[in-house]
């Protein structure tokens, strides 16, 4: 703590319309330090740190590099002054590769002839450094996503920061690409450089920060030094009371409900995404699909809830009071009670121009009281939506609000209340938590784990290990188009599971 | 509401443009804006005549604009309605001969002819989209051009008046012309048609799965994967509706106007319907608006060039400048909604 600081925020007040995002928020980073920024959603982070990127001009507040204040008035500034920002999202151009990625808005590399020999000698010395893969003429589309990340810091890093900021860069990444990630801040911070680190998981800051501050409401709440903390006392701080733990009671398996056999779906290029899948989800039971990304479990799922058809095998859907042989369209399967919680929301989920109630009747056209006989009924949406968004405590402006003026974690319960509303007997949940803070997180996963306990199949696909063994009775995992298990949890262990998914046993 | 608010400003802007520029362009021509503007407005909304001409310019421009905007609302491009409309025409008048012997419901058949006639050709361009991937833009802009020399070779081969004088098709008999409504005008029941279409459509687009459908697939093609909307199905329907309503204009115009297949009957509503659509938001009930507001612009635009010697392109730079300044602020507003957000 003895560290002259090498960045201060001092009371930055920013207000928008209507909301004041930042309220007289404090904070110092000194060189060589990481400091983690906890916070719910829409707790005032994301203003915080567009702030120093360049992005937000503060209404009020000093902020100070130095020792001497600076102004921030655009990216530019920000870039000038050392600060490096890496955003949740990916800020890369897919159909070109990394080293035109790298060169894209940087005038060192040339301003009409871009420099790429100089640009991979430089930027490949700066990831031999930092223990990445460097592969400058590889498309992005081709990369990992934890590879694109990797880009996205090496993009920051190559203007010589001595500020990285680092926005939930662990949300979108596989626990092993996890600790690669960490190694790479361990690294950095040995060269000098100040880390901030935005994340929603507290094993994200204990495991790598040296301090911590924690915001809630727009306000900095808490903080201190990370050695004194522990898991329990992040979530106090982060959410103002204790979470009540999720309470794992053993499950009463019962019939099964969805069988599949030998399930067979090839990709484009004739290798198999998904190559002859085999297992049974029973009533009652919670069975969790892990792997990392790109390894068949999307389009295993996609399979499983009707978006598209496989090449060969058998999906029997045991459903109502009759058998039914797949694949079935989603609407047909919707009407037979079963429920999507899609991977991407706003992609497949929720349409971001129509409004709630709208979005209600997506998944429900097949309903008589919504649509009896090719009518729509659209005040029944408006009802149905609206008790939805008292039960959920969704914050939106009413079922006629536009489903993009709600914040992702309100999206995600919004598409929770409308898939459980009418319980459902199979439950396809992907992702359901990505990206949520974690009172969503532990609201979320209570209502599968409902949903459950009165004899719903719930299939719950996730790339966190942590999440799998909270909630889940069985396990299984895709590695490159197979499929490992289902195990009971009990015969397994994380360990073992990670290594099935990174395919090393 | 807040959307309302927007469309009239953004009908609102898009109109103020279309007086302002032209005007500029009659300046140059040294001609008095004022006083053009003030004959166009006499003659098409002063005169019955005027007037009677400007509806009977609307009621095609309607009717395929109600096709545009049912198509665009599913995401796809109809740049078709040229062709669609010849090819709804040159159908309807093919059964012509053998609808004589159908009493009173020959003319209802001439006109679901004409419906048919387009929904084919729009239905097969939705299959090639659906089933290929085909990019609707060009292959109904293709159409158009086979469209039109089939109705070349047709008034001058096949369906050419026995007399074979003129490049022309027989005429139709009395009972297969539309009734004129207007006293002392040309003006023929197609309005009432489409009048009927415009609510009509507005109701299944609002009121029906099937134009839920519709939007669904045109704001996200994964959503639409995702509930389990048949994309293909959907999309083939759009374009079945879309190229029906513009075959029903060729119907219409033929049983309404021309009365027999000449060259050049379409006079190239194909892309001002793309305009009046758009300007209408994609609204079916707000297209017989539009159309009209066009209509002026159109008959007004040929009234200048006979009484004031303005040149008639006129109407082509009006037309240009209302869907560039309704682009423009549908994209400020876009841009606004996502600074905001």
């Amino acid at each position: 703590m003895a560290r002259a600081p090498l960045l201060e925020l001092r009371g930055v007040t920013k207000r928008f319309p209507g909301v004041v995002a930042n309220d007289n928020v404090s904070l110092s980073l000194a060189a060589s330090e990481v400091l983690g920024v906890l916070g719910e959603n829409g707790a005032g982070k994301s203003t915080l740190m567009n702030i120093l990127a360049g992005l937000v001009i503060p209404d009020a507040g000093e902020i100070v590099l130095d020792g001497m204040p600076i102004r921030l008035a655009t990216p530019r500034d920000a870039v000038a002054a050392g600060i490096g920002m890496v955003h949740q999202h990916f800020k890369l151009i897919d159909t070109l590769t990394v080293q035109e990625n790298l060169a894209l808005g940087d005038r060192r590399w040339g301003r009409r002839v871009v420099d790429y020999r100089g640009l991979s000698r430089t930027i490949g010395g700066l990831a031999r450094e930092l223990g990445m893969q460097f592969d400058p003429t590889a498309r992005i589309d081709r990369l990992s996503v934890g590879q694109q990340q990797q880009i996205e810091i090496l993009k920051a890093l190559s203007r010589n920061p001595r500020i990285l900021i680092l926005d939930e860069p662990t949300s979108v990444l596989a626990p092993e690409e996890r600790g690669g990630l960490f190694a790479m801040i361990a690294r950095l911070r040995e060269r000098g450089t100040g880390v901030i680190l935005i994340s929603h998981r507290m094993e994200d800051i204990l495991e790598t920060c040296e301090r911590v501050i924690v915001m809630r409401q727009s306000r900095v709440v808490g903080g201190g030094a990370v050695a004194g903390l522990d898991r329990a006392a992040l979530v106090r701080m982060v959410v103002g009371e204790s979470l009540p733990r999720l309470e794992h009671r053993s499950a009463h398996a019962g019939r099964p409900v969805l069988t599949v056999e030998d399930l067979v779906l090839l990709r484009p290029n004739g290798l198999p995404a998904v190559a002859g899948a085999s297992f049974e989800l029973r009533a009652g039971e919670v069975t969790a699909l892990c792997g990392v990304e790109g390894n068949g479990q999307s389009e295993l799922i996609e399979l499983i809830a009707g978006m598209r058809g496989p090449q060969g095998g058998r999906m029997v859907y045991h459903l109502g009071s009759g058998r039914h042989v797949g694949p079935m369209s989603p609407e047909a399967l919707r009407a037979l009670g079963v429920a999507h919680v899609p991977e991407d929301r706003l992609r497949y989920g929720l349409i971001g121009a129509f409004s709630l109630a709208d979005n209600w009747l997506l998944t429900n056209l097949w309903n008589a009281i919504f649509a009896p006989g090719g009518w729509l009924r659209p005040e029944q949406g408006r009802i149905r939506c609206g008790q939805a968004i008292r039960a959920y405590d969704i914050r939106a402006g009413g079922p006629a609000a536009r489903l993009r003026t709600l914040s992702g974690g309100n999206q995600q319960k919004f598409v929770l209340a409308r898939e459980l509303a009418d319980t459902p007997q199979l439950i396809i949940a992907a992702h359901a938590t990505r990206g949520l803070d974690v009172r969503t997180i532990d609201f979320v996963l209570r209502e599968l784990l409902r949903a459950r306990d009165r004899g719903a199949a719930v299939l719950l696909l996730s790339a966190d290990l942590d999440e799998a063994w909270e909630v889940a009775d069985q396990v299984m995992v895709m590695s490159r188009g197979h499929l490992r298990g289902p195990v009971p949890l009990a015969a397994t262990t994380r360990h073992e599971v990670g290594h099935w998914m990174t395919g090393t046993a | 509401m807040d959307d309302g608010h927007r469309m009239i400003r953004a009908f609102v802007v898009a109109v103020l443009a279309a007086v302002a520029v032209p005007s500029g362009f009659l300046l140059l021509a040294g001609k008095a804006p004022l006083a053009t503007w003030g004959a166009l407005l006499s003659y098409t909304l002063g005169t019955w005549v005027g007037f009677s001409d400007v509806l009977i310019h609307a009621i095609p421009l309607t009717l395929i604009g109600i096709g545009v905007a049912v198509a665009f609302r599913a995401g796809i491009f109809n740049l078709g309605g040229d062709g669609q409309l010849i090819c709804g025409a040159v159908l309807a008048v093919a059964l012509a001969p053998i609808l004589g012997g159908f009493e009173w419901l020959g003319l209802p058949i001439f006109l679901v002819a004409g419906f048919v006639g387009g929904g084919v050709i729009g239905g097969l361009v939705g299959w090639l989209r659906a089933r290929f991937g085909a990019n609707e833009i060009i292959v109904t802009i293709m159409m158009n051009y086979v469209a039109l020399q089939l109705l070349t070779w047709l008034i001058r081969g096949p369906l050419q008046d026995p007399l074979r004088i003129f490049p022309r098709s027989y005429a139709l008999a009395i009972e297969l012309q539309l009734p004129i409504v207007g006293g002392g005008t040309r003006l023929h029941a197609g309005i009432i048609a489409a009048a009927l279409a415009a609510g009509l459509m507005q109701i299944v687009i609002s009121r029906t799965t099937f134009g839920f459908r519709l939007a669904v697939l045109g704001e996200s093609s994964g959503a639409a994967v995702y509930a389990g909307i048949n994309v293909a199905r959907v999309t083939v329907g759009a374009m079945v509706l879309s190229g029906g309503f513009a075959g029903l204009a060729g119907a219409v115009e033929i049983a309404g106007v021309h009365q027999r297949l000449q060259d050049n009957f379409a006079g190239g509503f194909g892309l001002e319907a793309i305009a009046v659509a758009l300007m209408a938001r994609l609204h079916p009930i707000a297209v017989p608006l539009t159309s009209v507001l066009f209509g002026v612009f159109y008959v007004g635009s040929g009234a200048l060039q006979r009484q004031m010697s303005v040149p008639f392109p006129l109407v082509w730079i009006i037309e240009g400048v209302v869907i560039l300044a309704y682009l423009g602020f549908v994209a400020a507003a876009a841009r606004k909604a996502a600074r905001t957000a």
